[in-house]
């Protein structure tokens, strides 16, 4: 039988594997993209391209402890691409992207992201300025600004449409809700 | 919030006495329609009583409706003379409509297909009417878009949309249903007009001009792949070119915002020939922020193409695309996602 693809890299988390922003940029850019859907990896490589160009991004940058600030840097048939900038009060709450695969390169400040884990509960791990890492679609995970000030790239392919929200129940019992991106990147103020 | 429909038609009586005063198409009797392409139709009075329109926008949580002139009449093609008599009765009839062009209902201006007047047309949007309606038999091809080049420039320095709306359906050569006009060739249409807006590369003739496309452009936005295969070029999302949800059901909403995003959806209803998106029926479709998105945030940026969310993030141009959002937990049992463990 062919190995699930959730069996892939199963010893450590995308997180974990995060890389040098500086040894990633310009493998992939915006003006050089292979015309479909991009893995991971690419994804990855992506952000780490715009994160080492603050030119392109910088005049978009603001925070907000009750409102996470969002800005939409790019979006075609294959990828979409997002500046955020974190609080620590900010919070994604616990969310999977559906089909999409996606990436993060982080810029200024630190994130910390969680995942679920059945048997304790979930793991942290915390990705500083300076570093990337890309996730496929079966990644399932919280994010949060570690500092104020926090500032990362994001990229998704394809381009978010439907995404899971997470929730536990007052018995204890997890659910996922189906929601537009909007509910992610286009929520209500 | 109350949303903007930014597509809606109701005849004001200036019209409609007009329209009865004609032998030719098109022209009314009693309440049936005449026209040249389509079977004669029987138009439901109610529809065109505008204070039972304002109470049903009222049920369907519609706090301004912007109306439309029904381009399938065939009004804006017909020799000047019989146009400008006609264009004129509708400009009159919606600054007639209680609280004038500023008031529940708002109107898009039409102008004649033959050398149309830009100074008039200048005229009308400075003077509160939303943007400029082009029928879509206009706009068929590239060369088409630039023959509409001078009502553009207009709609663009004067900082208002451009609204494609179907046009009139020539007869088909063999019977065909009543639904025939609406569903296929309003359709082909619109299909058409957007792709020649993107074979003339209109985006950089025209850099600020806001575009809205009725029914989500035919659902042209789909067939994005096909033209990339065909044509060899990929698009990037163009913001300022928006589609309305006219005749679309859940499904074709998906689709729209899977090929789209959500950021270019409004709601334009095409009411009464079809009904608005009661805020109900879109959450339980969309979701309650991608609802909010189409029935308020995006027609208003349609209208006036300022970005509300830009201004939240305090950035000075509001021209962005910026927006913040509220992630903190414990807001209720929809919306809080506390950590599991």
């Amino acid at each position: 039988m062919a190995p699930s693809r959730l069996s892939e890299h199963e010893e450590t988390l995308p997180a974990q594997r995060a890389v040098e922003i500086a040894t990633h940029a310009g493998r992939v850019t915006l003006e050089n993209l292979p015309g479909r859907d991009l893995d991971p990896d690419e994804l990855r490589d992506l952000v780490a391209t715009l994160a080492a160009d603050p030119g392109s991004w910088a005049h978009l940058v603001g925070f907000d402890d009750d409102q996470r600030v969002y800005a939409s840097l790019h979006r075609d048939a294959h990828v979409d691409v997002w500046l955020l900038c974190w609080t620590p009060q900010n919070d994604t709450g616990w969310h999977d992207h559906d089909t999409s695969s996606g990436a993060v390169a982080v810029v200024a400040g630190e994130l910390v992201e969680n995942n679920l884990t059945v048997a304790t509960g979930g793991v942290e791990t915390r990705v500083g300025a300076g570093r990337a890492f890309g996730f496929g679609p079966e990644h399932i995970h919280r994010l949060n600004g570690a500092v104020r000030g926090s500032v990362s790239v994001h990229a998704y392919s394809p381009p978010l449409w439907r995404m899971g929200q997470y929730a536990v129940s007052s018995a204890g019992v997890l659910r996922r809700v189906s929601v537009s991106y909007a509910d992610e990147l286009r929520p209500l103020d | 919030m109350a949303g903007i429909d930014v597509h809606q038609h109701l005849w004001p009586e200036e019209l409609v006495d007009r329209l009865r005063a004609r032998s030719t198409a098109p022209y009314l009797r009693g309440w049936t329609v005449h026209t040249d392409g389509e079977p004669p139709f029987l138009v439901d009075p109610a529809h065109h009583d505008v204070g039972r329109r304002r109470a049903a926008d009222s049920r369907a949580g519609i706090g301004t409706a912007c109306l439309s002139l029904s381009s399938p009449l065939g009004i804006e093609g017909l020799p000047r003379a019989e146009a400008d008599g006609l264009l004129g009765a509708w400009h009159d009839g919606v600054r007639g409509l209680p609280g004038g062009l500023a008031g529940h209902h708002r109107g898009w201006a039409s102008v004649p297909v033959v050398d149309p007047d830009l100074e008039e047309l200048s005229g009308l949007l400075a003077e509160g009417f939303v943007g400029v309606q082009l029928p879509a038999t206009t706009l068929l091809t590239p060369a088409a878009w630039e023959r509409a080049a001078g009502v553009l420039a207009v709609a663009e320095a004067a900082g208002k949309p451009v609204f494609v709306h179907p046009g009139t359906v020539p007869a088909a050569p063999d019977p065909v249903p009543g639904w025939w006009a609406p569903v296929v060739g309003h359709v082909a249409q619109l299909q058409a007009c957007w792709w020649a807006w993107q074979a003339l590369r209109g985006r950089e003739l025209f850099g600020s001009l806001r575009l809205l496309f009725a029914a989500g452009a035919g659902l042209a936005p789909m067939q994005h792949e096909r033209h990339a295969v065909r044509a060899g070029r990929q698009m990037t999302l163009d913001r300022d070119v928006f589609v309305d949800s006219s005749a679309t059901g859940p499904q074709a909403l998906d689709a729209l915002v899977r090929a789209l995003g959500i950021d270019v959806l409004v709601l334009g209803s095409d009411s009464p020939y079809a009904d608005p998106l009661a805020p109900a029926a879109l959450e339980r479709s969309q979701g309650e922020a991608a609802s909010r998105a189409i029935r308020t945030v995006n027609p208003a940026r349609l209208l006036d193409g300022v970005d509300r969310w830009s201004r939240m993030a305090g950035h000075p141009t509001g021209r962005t695309t910026i927006h913040t959002t509220n992630h903190t937990t414990g807001q209720g049992e929809g919306r809080a996602w506390r950590r599991v463990g």
